[in-house]
């Protein structure tokens, strides 16, 4: 019966009659893709033809009208088509679209509106442009009702019911409490609470118990450092310029991350922290050498704009061509992040889906060009900010002063012995010499007269050199080691110099910004000035200004990031609330995070999307409450199982009748597995933790030891406890990131990531295998088993299982592995010498390496 | 209701099982994946190994590369120029594209080393080619390669990404990607590493870019563990690492029981079972005492001199052989780069490479194999006609130069005993038919039956392509 029902559903909705086509919603779309270039946008039209209004089409172009109404057979338009003569070039129509273009031609050639009867040339904005979902005003939409009341825990809640009780449909029951405590770690802080935490949760009766959870884990110094590696996906964070195969090293990137871990973990309102990234800069005046520390962070913020690879640096780079891709790929940043619009369509030529020109483009690009002047562009050590400040200039001076001290007590000392050798040469050196060798010994050497000269060689033995002196003689020398080494210690602790990776622009240097035809540089067409896109005329975002004459810079880039976050422009506070939302439910509200435009999917719920862009700018940019709602909703709190019903009806899970599983980022599987087995560093901040290949080629955690020729010799250094530090703080070379991380899917910054791949391959199998990062942390955890847990190997499976899965384990699971410890245990001991008791620990490891490389671990129900 | 039976078979049984089905899904995914035109990206993309239609009817399905880092004189193995003869030791009549100008002289270096036709086709290689000269009839040599970039990061990264820049992914990744692979107990790309060094570059050599981790290169070293993290460590050898998969099994099963319909987690499954498959599958496709005494004296095995080399051509064979899609081998860091030394350098560098690139082809063909397999040899630069570093005869060498090289291809369709292309009377550029970095990796594709323009992978909003907006030409003339 089920099966029937579903079958004649799935009848009516496959089966309806078609619609009739019209111009504006599926015709003109497919003309703008493949004609519009010739036929409408550019300055001349070839053949006369005009493709871009119903009314031009009808009236044709040299060879008369293009289409005759209802006659498709009859119309020129479509004979070109179908003989491939239009489009030229390799890409041709597809059926699918020439039958279309058929039967809207067949069905009467219908338009939805009355077109204009005065049609400019060049690109054109349609009302049905403007429609698009995403480049509305965003809608204060009412709250919906729902039937039942009592699943409803806040306003998202009513939003995705209605919609799911619309299908007959209702919430899945909620997570377990074990799980709904591990998810919300795992998603705000990557790590799985410890039994404690857990413990704590899990007897608390109080009401707002889980509220509680989440207030704590968003007050936990790991918050910023989780939702911050999400920020630096979007923002293309590295340590590397990239741009080619020498893929120099960024030393000073990490103030940048830094600032983007302290923002989140201090609350700081999400627009504020745009403005800063945008135009830091500009809040301040020069000369930034002077910036107080508060303020420096505004500055560092700019590293935002100094993400994208950047060949400046490189050796047998031109110039020109890769500040030209750095200036597009900085673009392409903060479209994409911001905006959530695939601008870079429109460098080259009018975007062929979106209402984007390329005049648009340009006007994008030249609120950046005083900043990221191409015709002037500075190396990066020229562009870096230099700062020290007043007092570290005193203690600096008050070091050096110390270690000066320590110089002359040497220098003194070294004299005495000199002094003393010299005496004692006199010995061999007849006494009415003394005098003048004595003399001619302290005139410097320079100002020796030949005579003074000879006489020191006749007696070379008075020619005495202390520093030779101290050299073989093993007790001078070690004292005097000590001397240099007590002023390098001193010096050692002068403040260095910081040096800051920002973007500033020189005063009065404003550079004219061109439209490039086709994209290339080599040929610049008309001057553009900064604006917004066309497409946003009648939204109210202010205006842009050339040059803003009430502060020291330019003002554009200040104008443009304010207009972001006004509550006018359509698109930031969705794309942004959308984006946090995929990291809660893995799948944004609308589909594709950096597309909002006509090739994006759309929401599938829009009214929520915004009801959630209003309410985040309502509650001030603020990030934490988002977290908070979400996470509190019922929504989320659901079970991650999918029901028969669910599955037939929703299979995948657009109607969020149930929590999606989700697989770790790599991150969080390596932060997860240190602090299960208490490895984990945690100190924040600073710069990174050195990446290196191995004589495999294979990237792991440490400091390059290869010899000039490349050759790997073998040498390790002592880390210190770095190499246990949090995923975050490791650094992110471009062309070599750590082996753990890329099997495992962390983001390809070229230039950023919106959306990692979360793939499944034996790559990642055998990682988890046999590698050497698997046993080495399967062995500390078992480590940690014997030491905490020494009663019983019963006692140590179930604090594993704690652990790992956050969940005590059935007696079913403890005889499975109790099972399994002994037989390994039975191998270990038969296989091994004797007395060697490590065949417990080994079997242990073995059972930890099971549970850490199990689904149950990787994947967060 | 578990059981915990520690057998390998009933976990490779069950999983297999379950395998067959996930495959079959994925594969109906992917089917629809290539050829499509641009279009949203309505759904997570799924991605994986398993064997897939190309565009058109493929005359390639297996290639090996060798990749000669450094940039090979062409001038004194390839390309005889008997004008530079006229001119040895003169000022080049001309201006020449220098790269280290510190070095640099104008003086004409014609090529001490003799030419001699060869075969049927009466190609004419160098004397420091004895063994390649005995396969000319099987080869089309190309003497007319450009990449235009001078330096050999660029250069490197032109013919292996497409483009100049880096963080692209490279053709093999691109292979992987678009046909998957013919055994999913071995990788779809192996790549063979010399024992002394990385090419210039290093991993970005054989890195997948932004394409997902599992199209990436596996790396094959020349001495053990040959593969990284094939082997268990030493004490889980055997039964305790079967007994840890079992366990594994069921823990990974019962999960599974909470999560009916998902894929995912099948996969995941599964790809514990390949890896397990993997590791015996890959140590004897790395067994070479399976080969017989004249096989291996063919490809050199018994000479010092070449052994090495030698290993990692019938390694790479056996490779080929049980499926995997492409093999690269690389050379050592800089090995061409003869800026000095070179009547040393360059003699002693064809000793390491001649005779197995030899045996590789014939013994490929003998096994029927070649007609299927593309095999390319050549670098990423030829080197200048002009002497540099000129302080005597021993020390002189040869500057960069990626306006005119030569690389040979053979197999895989490609034509035989055939010679593509020219460069002018020096050497300098390639003046006929030219073959750039894009229009070599357009002709590939089009060999293993893939379209350049619809192999694309969507990111960003973007449809991104090995060829990327360039205007890759497929070079007719040399298909058979």
């Amino acid at each position: 019966m089920h099966s029937i029902f579903c079958y004649l559903l799935l009848f009516i909705i496959g089966f309806q009659s078609p619609n009739v086509p019209v111009f504006e919603q599926e015709v003109r779309s497919i003309l703008k893709t493949h004609c519009f270039e010739c036929h409408g946008e550019e300055e001349k039209l070839k053949g006369g033809l005009d493709l871009r209004f119903k009314s031009l089409i009808l009236r044709g172009g040299d060879t008369g009208p293009s289409i005759v109404e209802g006659k498709p057979e009859k119309s020129l338009l479509i004979d070109r088509v179908i003989a491939q003569e239009m489009p030229p070039g390799k890409r041709k129509l597809q059926k699918h679209e020439i039958e279309l273009l058929k039967s809207w031609i067949s069905t009467g050639a219908k338009t939805l509106s009355i077109e204009p009867k005065v049609i400019p040339r060049g690109f054109i904005i349609t009302e049905t442009d403007k429609n698009h979902w995403a480049f509305k005003k965003i809608k204060d939409t009412p709250i919906p009702t729902v039937e039942n009341l009592s699943l409803i825990k806040n306003p998202i809640d009513a939003f995705v019911l209605n919609k799911l009780e619309a299908k007959g449909l209702t919430f899945s029951k909620n997570a377990e409490k074990n799980l709904l405590l591990r998810r919300a770690f795992i998603d705000l802080i990557g790590m799985p609470p410890t039994p404690l935490e857990l413990q704590n949760f899990l007897n608390d009766s109080t009401p707002d118990a889980y509220e509680k959870q989440i207030t704590t884990l968003l007050n936990s110094q790991h918050y910023g450092e989780r939702w911050g590696r999400h920020w630096l996906d979007v923002a293309g964070y590295a340590d590397s310029e990239g741009y080619d195969g020498s893929d120099i090293l960024r030393a000073s990137a990490y103030h940048y991350r830094d600032y983007v871990i302290k923002s989140l973990n201090a609350g700081k309102p999400f627009n504020d922290f745009i403005i800063e990234q945008l135009a830091g800069d500009e809040l301040l005046k020069p000369p930034y050498q002077t910036t107080s520390p508060k303020d420096l962070e505004k500055l560092i913020a700019t590293g935002f704009l100094r993400m994208a690879a950047d060949g400046s640096s490189a050796k047998d780079v031109d110039i020109k061509l890769s500040s030209n891709q750095t200036i597009a790929d900085t673009i392409q940043i903060v479209s994409t992040s911001l905006m959530g619009l695939t601008t870079q369509c429109a460098q080259c030529h009018n975007h062929r889906y979106d209402p984007i020109s390329q005049a648009d483009y340009f006007r994008l690009r030249a609120i950046f060009e005083p900043a990221l002047n191409w015709k002037e562009w500075k190396t990066i050590a020229g562009r870096e900010l230099k700062i020290q400040y007043p007092e570290d200039k005193i203690k600096s001076a008050d070091l050096e002063h110390k270690a000066l001290e320590i110089d002359k007590k040497k220098n003194e000392r070294l004299s005495a012995i000199q002094k003393e050798e010299f005496e004692k040469s006199l010995a061999k050196v007849p006494s009415e010499k003394h005098a003048t060798i004595q003399k001619a010994f302290e005139t410097p050497i320079a100002k020796r007269t030949a005579e003074q000269k000879k006489l020191l060689s006749d007696y070379p033995n008075s020619n005495v050199n202390a520093a030779l002196i101290i050299q073989r003689d093993a007790k001078l020398s070690a004292e005097f080691k000590a001397y240099t080494d007590e002023a390098d210690k001193i010096r050692a602790l002068k403040p260095a110099i910081a040096s800051y990776r920002v973007l500033t622009e020189v005063p009065d240097k404003v550079p004219v910004t061109n439209r490039f035809e086709r994209g290339d540089f080599e040929q610049p067409k008309e001057v553009i000035k900064p604006g917004h896109f066309d497409l946003f005329a009648n939204h109210n975002l202010g205006i842009i200004p050339e040059d803003d004459p009430s502060i020291p810079t330019t003002g554009r880039r200040l104008a443009f990031a304010k207009s972001l976050v006004s509550e006018n422009h359509p698109l930031t506070s969705r794309v942004l609330v959308n984006r946090f939302w995929m990291h809660h439910f893995g799948q944004g509200i609308a589909g594709n995070p950096a597309d909002f435009g006509k090739l994006g999917e759309a929401p599938t719920h829009p009214e929520l999307l915004d009801w959630l862009a209003l309410n985040f700018i309502k509650s001030g940019w603020n990030l934490k409450e988002f977290h908070k709602l979400v996470m509190t909703s019922n929504t989320y709190k659901q079970s991650s199982t999918r029901t028969e019903t669910l599955q037939k009806a929703d299979p995948d899970n657009k109607l969020l009748g149930r929590m999606n599983i989700r697989r770790m980022e790599a991150e969080s599987i390596r932060d997860s597995i240190l602090k299960i087995n208490s490895k984990l560093n945690e100190k924040p901040y600073g710069p990174p933790v050195p990446v290196t290949p191995d004589d495999y080629g294979q990237i792991i955690i440490g400091t390059d030891t290869r010899d000039g020729a490349g050759r790997f010799t073998g040498k390790k250094v002592d880390l210190k406890g770095e190499e246990f530090r949090k995923s975050i703080y490791i650094q992110v070379r471009r062309s070599t990131p750590l082996a753990v991380f890329e099997s495992f899917d962390a983001p390809i910054l070229n230039p950023n990531c919106e959306h990692r791949n979360f793939s499944a391959s034996s790559t990642q199998s055998l990682l988890m295998l046999n590698s050497q990062f698997i046993q080495e942390h399967a062995e500390h955890l078992a480590l940690k088993l014997q030491k905490e847990a020494p009663k019983s190997i019963e006692e140590q499976i179930k604090l594993a299982w704690i652990l790992v899965y956050s969940k005590a384990p059935s007696k079913e699971e403890i005889d499975v592995s109790m099972s399994f410890i002994k037989e390994q245990t039975d191998h270990f001991s038969k296989n091994m010498k004797k007395n060697d008791s490590k065949s417990d620990l080994q079997s242990l490891s073995a059972l930890c390496q099971g549970l850490l490389i199990s689904n149950r671990f990787l994947y967060v129900d | 209701m578990m059981n915990y039976i520690p057998s390998r078979r009933k976990f490779l049984a069950e999983s297999s099982m379950g395998l067959g089905s996930v495959a079959a899904m994925w594969l109906m995914h992917n089917e629809g994946l290539l050829g499509a035109p641009i279009k949203p990206e309505l759904d997570q993309e799924k991605f994986d190994l398993s064997a897939k239609k190309p565009h058109h009817a493929p005359k390639a399905n297996a290639m090996i590369s060798l990749f000669m880092q450094g940039g090979p004189s062409h001038h004194d193995l390839f390309d005889p120029k008997p004008e530079m003869d006229r001119f040895n030791g003169k000022a080049f009549p001309g201006t020449i594209k220098y790269d280290s100008t510190d070095q640099a002289s104008n003086k004409v270096f014609a090529s001490p080393w003799k030419f001699k036709k060869h075969g049927k086709s009466g190609i004419e290689l160098s004397e420091l080619l004895p063994f390649t000269s005995q396969i000319v009839d099987e080869i089309t040599v190309v003497r007319s390669m450009h990449t235009g970039v001078n330096n050999h990061g660029q250069s490197i990264e032109a013919l292996n990404t497409g483009k100049v820049s880096a963080g692209r992914p490279v053709l093999g990744s691109w292979l992987g990607y678009g046909l998957g692979t013919e055994n999913q107990n071995l990788p779809a790309y192996v790549v063979l590493t010399d024992p002394a060094s990385l090419p210039v570059l290093g991993v970005s050599n054989f890195s997948n870019g932004w394409l997902p981790s599992m199209f990436q290169g596996t790396v094959v070293r020349s001495k053990e563990p040959r593969i990284l993290n094939l082997d268990p460590p030493f004490h889980l050898k055997g039964k305790p690492q079967e007994r840890l998969l079992s366990f594994l099994d069921v823990l990974n099963q019962e999960h599974k029981q909470l999560h009916p319909w998902e894929l995912e987690l099948e996969a995941r499954i599964a790809s514990y079972e390949l890896a397990a498959k993997m590791q015996s599958a890959g140590k004897e496709a790395l067994d070479l005492s399976q080969e017989t005494a004249a096989t291996k004296k063919l490809y050199g095995m018994d000479n010092p001199l070449c052994a090495d080399y030698a290993s990692r051509c019938l390694i790479a064979r056996r490779l080929i052989e049980r499926g995997v899609r492409f093999v690269q081998i690389l050379s050592r860091n800089q090995m061409w780069d003869n800026h000095g030394a070179l009547i040393s350098g360059l003699p002693a560098n064809c000793r390491q490479v001649d005779q197995p690139s030899m045996a590789l082809v014939m013994d490929l063909k003998q096994r029927g194999l070649l007609g299927s397999t593309l095999v390319t040899w050549g670098g990423e630069m030829g080197r200048l006609p002009v002497i540099q570093n000129d302080t005597g005869p021993t020390k002189i060498g040869r500057d960069h130069n990626t306006y005119g090289f030569t690389w040979w291809l053979a197999g895989g369709g490609i034509k035989t005993g055939y010679i593509h292309g020219a460069t002018d009377d020096f050497g300098h550029h390639a003046v006929k038919d030219v073959v750039n970095h894009y229009d070599l990796l357009a002709t590939i594709l089009h060999l293993f039956g893939l379209d350049h323009k619809k192999l694309t992978y969507h990111r960003n909003g973007q449809a991104l392509a090995l060829t990327d907006n360039q205007p890759g030409q497929i070079v007719k003339n040399i298909i058979a």
